[in-house]
């Protein structure tokens, strides 16, 4: 017992020191390990939003508990098992017309067998918030992360998500937005992590002209099974909804895209949009994408495509005969594959994170 | 006739043979070209010119089954693409790639550093100095470093663009693959005043070509008629001339050939555009 407890208190003090070192340079963040706020670190330009544990939350504002209760949601058991065992819990309330264009990074690190955190984000009329969150874990165990967030009229969420987490980790991630009148919600994913990983986001479009892109880029390696869905569910005339993956598969590993733009009836002028792209890398790798449109209204605009193959041949080819070896010209292309979430990282030293993690799974 | 000093770069081409999924394009062609030399090769579509280009450089697609290439004596066919571009080597491509995420100065730079032994890099002032000049020789739009390679490239700009890589890599050996291919006459132009200014008695230069307007813009010291997957003519620019002004029907008479082409494009197959799916495939 007591040797376990040792072992513990050092995975501890390995991943607090990783967080440290990935925060650098960032003006705003928060840790939370293990459902406590460990670290904070925000400036003054994030004064108007609350930023709550669920212990606080509770108290303070118990009516946006029930709107997260009556939330749309898959009606899954893992879904279910977050709400009911969660054990660590976020709410960032932004009230109306409240802007913050800075980025808050929040870390949520899980150091114990078991992490079921759920995060609620609740904008307020003509809000703006930029949140982005890294999921970490080196630990054995389960990972259970559910995010919320409600996005009123004309408010506009930009969420951009990286997730490490370590082999030994089994995870169920979900992240979910309803969106209202002129509403946006713009979510970037990122996951370079080895866990087993299901992920899913739902956007629901609910109000009119109200938009949602979801872009999720994956890399799998070793003998890693992944799953990313994404459903944009469009309960509203003039509502926009674009999906995008990108998935890298390598060794053995096995990634699966599952894409659904749903625009039910009478949805008139909606659009509908999706691209799935993957390279397949390991011989034995396994790349699938599923583009499904599922329409129940003829004025509509929609596409999906998939366009899944290892490295192109005439790019590899075009690239050496420049003097790359094959290997950088096959990083180049990765690399420049990847491009839509690079942008997304702030500091050089998430860039150089992201790139050596893109590296190690990519050999 | 002698140019140049010892630095000179000669490439020969010795009974090149070499074949495509079981069929024979290159018939032992023979080459040679030397720093300083500006060689052309005309000839009608498929007669292997284009080939010429991508064996000499290792396109994968590629087997040779016969002959050699050397490049200063040293054996081209056993070295691998990249390591016959560090050798000197440069192919400006017909139909280069579009390489979606890396910018053109992000290549550019990655090229040239691989030149330098491992470890070195060469200075980004002096870098960013050079390729802005490149850009404005060759009147490219000013964002061109941070466009992605070629991506949405118009055909003249992304021929330009392999002439801005040449100029930026310095090849001792440079062919041009049907660089005159897709550009209007002011493209051309410019394409012709960069490359005939980069000539020097280092740099062998190797234009493959259709069209004799190439050669009004850049001056060919040598030109050569291909037929059949070889060389079967060769001569001065007085030859160009008369190809300009009589065709290549004699070329044909005078050697007996009835049909120059080594191989006969097959008509693209159709593909029908069907449905993805429907409700009642998906049994909704």
């Amino acid at each position: 017992m007591k040797m376990q407890y040792q072992k513990q208190a050092n995975i501890k003090k390995k991943e607090i020191s990783e967080i440290e070192r990935l925060s650098e340079g960032l003006e705003d963040y928060i840790v939370l390990q293990d459902g406590h706020i460990v670290t904070k670190k925000v400036s003054s330009a994030f004064d108007d939003l609350m930023i709550l544990t669920y212990d606080e939350a509770l108290q303070s504002y118990p009516a946006l508990f029930n709107e997260l209760v009556n939330v749309k949601h898959p009606s899954s058991d893992a879904y279910q098992y977050n709400f009911d065992e969660c054990n660590s819990g976020l709410l960032l309330y932004l009230p109306k017309k409240k802007r913050i264009s800075k980025p808050l990074h929040i870390f949520y690190v899980a150091t114990t067998e078991e992490f079921t955190h759920n995060t609620f984000l609740y904008l307020e009329q003509e809000s703006e918030l930029n949140y982005f969150e890294h999921l970490f874990s080196d630990a054995v165990g389960s990972y259970s992360y559910v995010s919320n967030a409600i996005v009123h009229e004309a408010a506009n969420l930009t969420y951009g998500a990286l997730s490490n987490l370590g082999k030994d980790v089994a995870s169920y991630v979900y992240r979910n937005a309803s969106v209202d009148r002129y509403g946006i919600s713009k979510y970037s994913l990122a996951d370079v992590g080895d866990a087993i990983q299901l992920m899913y986001q739902t956007i629901n479009l609910n109000g009119e002209y109200a938009s949602g892109t979801s872009k999720t880029i994956a890399i799998t390696s070793g003998v890693q099974e992944a799953r990313y869905e994404t459903l944009l569910e469009h309960n509203a005339l003039y509502s926009e909804g674009y999906i995008e993956h990108y998935g890298v598969a390598n060794n053995e590993s096995a990634l699966i895209f599952e894409g659904i733009g749903q625009i039910n009836k009478g949805m008139k002028q909606s659009i509908a949009r999706q691209q799935n792209h993957g390279i397949v890398l390991g011989e034995k790798a396994r790349l699938d994408a599923n583009p499904l449109l599922l329409i129940d209204e003829y004025d509509v605009i929609a596409s999906h495509g998939a366009a899944i193959g290892k490295i192109d041949d005439d790019e590899l080819y075009y690239l050496m005969s420049r003097g790359l070896t094959e290997k950088a010209a096959q990083r180049l292309i990765i690399n420049g594959f990847l491009s839509p979430v690079m942008s997304l990282l702030e500091t050089d030293t998430l860039k150089n994170m992201f790139l050596k993690r893109v590296e190690e799974k990519t050999l | 006739m002698v140019k140049g000093g010892h630095n000179m770069a000669t490439l020969k081409i010795i009974n090149l043979h070499a074949e495509v999924e079981g069929i024979e394009i290159l018939r032992g062609v023979d080459l040679e070209i030397k720093g300083g030399q500006t060689h052309a090769i005309m000839g009608p579509n498929g007669t292997g010119k284009s080939t010429l280009a991508s064996v000499v450089m290792g396109h994968p697609k590629y087997t040779v089954t016969e002959g050699e290439i050397l490049l200063d004596g040293k054996n081209v066919l056993e070295m691998s693409v990249d390591e016959r571009s560090r050798a000197g080597l440069f192919l400006g491509m017909q139909a280069p790639s579009e390489v979606p995420g890396v910018t053109n100065s992000d290549f550019i730079k990655t090229a040239m550093n691989a030149r330098l032994e491992e470890g070195k890099n060469i200075s980004l002032f002096k870098f960013i100095r050079e390729y802005d000049r490149a850009v404005e020789d060759l009147k490219m739009s000013e964002d061109l470093p941070h466009r992605y390679l070629n991506q949405g490239f118009s055909g003249g700009e992304k021929k330009r663009n392999e002439i801005l890589q040449m100029k930026m890599l310095k090849p001792s050996i440079a062919i041009l693959d049907e660089i005159d291919s897709g550009l209007d006459v002011d493209a051309l132009k410019i394409v012709g005043e960069n490359v005939t200014a980069m000539k020097n008695k280092d740099l062998g230069l190797l234009l493959i070509t259709h069209y004799q307007r190439l050669l009004e813009y850049i001056e060919a010291d040598f030109v050569h008629v291909m037929m059949k997957g070889k060389i079967v003519k060769s001569g001065d620019i007085s030859l160009m001339k008369k190809i300009d002004q009589d065709g290549y029907d004699w070329i044909k008479e005078e050697l007996g050939i009835d049909d120059e082409r080594v191989f006969v494009k097959e008509e693209e197959q159709k593909v029908m555009l069907g449905t993805c799916a429907t409700k009642e495939a998906l049994d909704l």
